[in-house]
């Protein structure tokens, strides 16, 4: 219906999920980098501020150690002076790697270097002078105005590069605070048109679900219109049939009503015909009396002949004597024609009239056909009432057929079924190769008995 | 016609639906046994009215099963119910045993076959006009 829509709409919330992910992942790598960036830098700048600290202290401690030896003059106190040296030289090498980058810290340093390298060359010449036994020059040199000088240079130098590291330090935190705000609102803007890719998403789908769901509504109105459709012509080709067999029984009682009163008649009256001539002719022309009798055996044989026929067409047997033994009579000349063994076992049931001449056709039909294909040996034909049932049997030992095989005279066998069913009952074959053939009908018993009468 | 004189006509009456039977019937009648037929009926309501009439000159009454209307199982039905005796025989197309047996409970004489028993209903009519029996006034 709108599947050129949908499809373009499909491929811009691919895009945009896709646009989104990769827009995360950028941005999510950038923010790492930059952010372990400035924490490495945060990191350094702490490592410097600390190696400017302790080497103020050094220096504060050479001072000291030197202090206690000239005034004790025990060796113990160069320990500390010693360890002061070495950390002082320590602090430097690590301060000039990390000003190398930085040229005018790196002068500042270059001054604080040489300030201290002279203090501590002051501090060497006075233990000095002290070991040679010049006390006095010693002292004078650490009472001299310049060692106070010297110090509080070094210590107004220390600040000054402490507070440059702290300048320097809080631009890398405002640096950090502002790549992670970016971040954040990117990301925030990101969730956002994901939410909205995802929102699309899921109105799509239900679409497509409601779109099946009208699509399976029609097919399922489409199926009941058509099952209803079949159901009405089945029911119509139920009654033609029904109709066409009324109509066929109708037509045959029709023909033998008029081959019996027309042709009867006609028949009848030749031979009245004949019965005068022959009277006329007494014993004068034997000649002609010998035609005559022939002419009469013609008529007789014609006469056979309709009832023949008359009989085929509508068994008059029936209504004059009964189910059971125009079944014995149709078994008898079953048996005579095709010399087939035929055992009856007919039992008096109520019928009506048409179930009557039902059963009758049903039982011609069934020996019928096995005559012409069971070549059988034998034929039982029953006929009994049970609780209300009426049960025909015609059962033979014949070859026998599939019967889930497509059947080989199938209209036989659909008569036979819708005139069963016409009067109320139901038909069963069962066969198989091998093993004969069986059909059964059931029917309801009529009401009230029929006596056969004229 | 000879022997018209010598013995007396045998007064038939007759019913029967087919008038191509009837005329042949009056025909061979007449001039076989002999004998007058002296009506006819194609249905069983007229033959009843005719029947039912006192004092009909009839020896003998000829009767079909088949009728336009009703039946001759009704006719001899009905003439049981009559004051008047009358001699009915049946002649059929339909002279099954059955039949036979049920014409014969219901007062017929003797039933004879259209197809092959013409010849014994004329001799059986021959013999009668020897001896006309009950409810003939020959």
């Amino acid at each position: 219906m709108n599947g050129g829509k949908s499809l373009r709409r499909g491929r811009i919330v691919l895009a945009l999920a896709v646009a989104a992910a990769v827009g995360m992942v950028v941005i999510s790598e950038g923010a790492y980098w930059q952010s372990a960036r400035a924490l490495d830098d945060l990191a350094e700048i702490g490592n410097a501020s600390s190696d400017i600290l302790r080497l103020q202290q050094s220096v504060l401690a050479a001072e000291a150690g030197q202090r206690g030896y000239l005034l004790t003059a025990r060796r113990e106190y160069l320990v500390p002076y010693n360890q002061a040296l070495q950390e002082i030289d320590e602090s430097f090498g690590r301060l000039h790697r990390y000003y190398a980058s930085s040229t005018s810290s790196a002068t500042q340093l270059d001054t604080l270097r040489a300030l201290t390298d002279t203090k501590l060359s002051e501090l060497a010449v006075a233990i000095r002078l002290y070991d040679e036994g010049k006390a006095a020059a010693s002292t004078d040199i650490v009472l001299s105005a310049l060692n106070k000088q010297q110090m509080e240079a070094i210590r107004a130098l220390g600040t000054e590069l402490l507070e440059a590291q702290a300048v320097q330090a809080e631009a890398s935190r405002v640096t950090l605070h502002n790549t992670l705000q970016g971040r954040r609102l990117a990301m925030a803007l990101l969730t956002a048109i994901s939410l909205f890719a995802l929102y699309l998403f899921l109105r799509r789908t239900n679409e497509l679900r409601q779109q099946q769901r009208r699509l399976k509504d029609v097919v399922q109105a489409e199926r009941d219109r058509l099952e209803i459709e079949v159901a009405q012509r089945t029911e119509q080709l139920t009654e033609l049939t029904r109709h066409l067999q009324t109509a066929r029984e109708d037509e045959r009682n029709r023909l033998a009503r008029n081959l019996h009163d027309e042709l009867g008649s006609l028949l009848t009256s030749a031979k009245l015909d004949a019965a005068r001539i022959k009277s006329r002719l007494g014993g004068t022309a034997p000649e002609a009396l010998e035609r005559l009798a022939h002419l009469v055996q013609t008529l007789n044989q014609s006469i056979a002949l309709g009832r023949s026929i008359i009989e085929d067409l509508r068994p008059s047997t029936l209504g004059n004597l009964g189910l059971v033994p125009t079944l014995e009579i149709l078994a008898r000349e079953f048996a005579d024609q095709t010399g087939i063994a035929v055992h009856c076992s007919l039992a008096a049931v109520r019928l009506n009239a048409t179930a009557e001449l039902m059963v009758y056709r049903l039982v011609q039909e069934a020996i019928t056909n096995l005559g012409k294909y069971a070549r059988a040996r034998s034929v039982w034909i029953a006929l009994a009432s049970h609780h209300g049932q009426v049960e025909v049997s015609v059962r033979d030992d014949g070859v026998g057929f599939d019967t889930s095989a497509p059947a080989r005279s199938a209209f036989g066998l659909l008569g036979m079924r819708f005139r069963v069913e016409a009067e109320g009952g139901k038909l069963t074959l069962v066969s198989s190769p091998g093993q004969g053939t069986q059909v059964i009908a059931r029917l309801p018993e009529s009401g009230t008995p029929r006596t056969p009468d004229a | 016609m000879p022997g018209l004189a010598l013995f007396p006509l045998l007064h038939i009456y007759l019913v029967e639906d087919s008038p191509v039977i009837r005329e042949s019937l009056i025909a061979t009648l007449q001039e076989l046994v002999p004998a007058e037929v002296v009506g006819t009926a194609a249905d069983e309501a007229s033959a009843m009215r005719w029947l039912s009439e006192p004092l009909q000159p009839v020896d003998l009454v000829i009767v079909d099963i088949f009728l336009q209307t009703g039946s001759g199982l009704g006719v001899l039905r009905a003439a049981q119910a009559l004051p008047q005796r009358h001699r009915l025989v049946v002649l059929s197309n339909y002279a099954t045993p059955l039949m036979r047996s049920n014409c014969l409970a219901l007062g017929a004489e003797r039933v004879f076959d259209k197809s092959n028993e013409i010849e014994a209903l004329m001799s059986y009519c021959a013999t009668l006009t020897a001896d006309p029996g009950p409810g003939g006034n020959a």
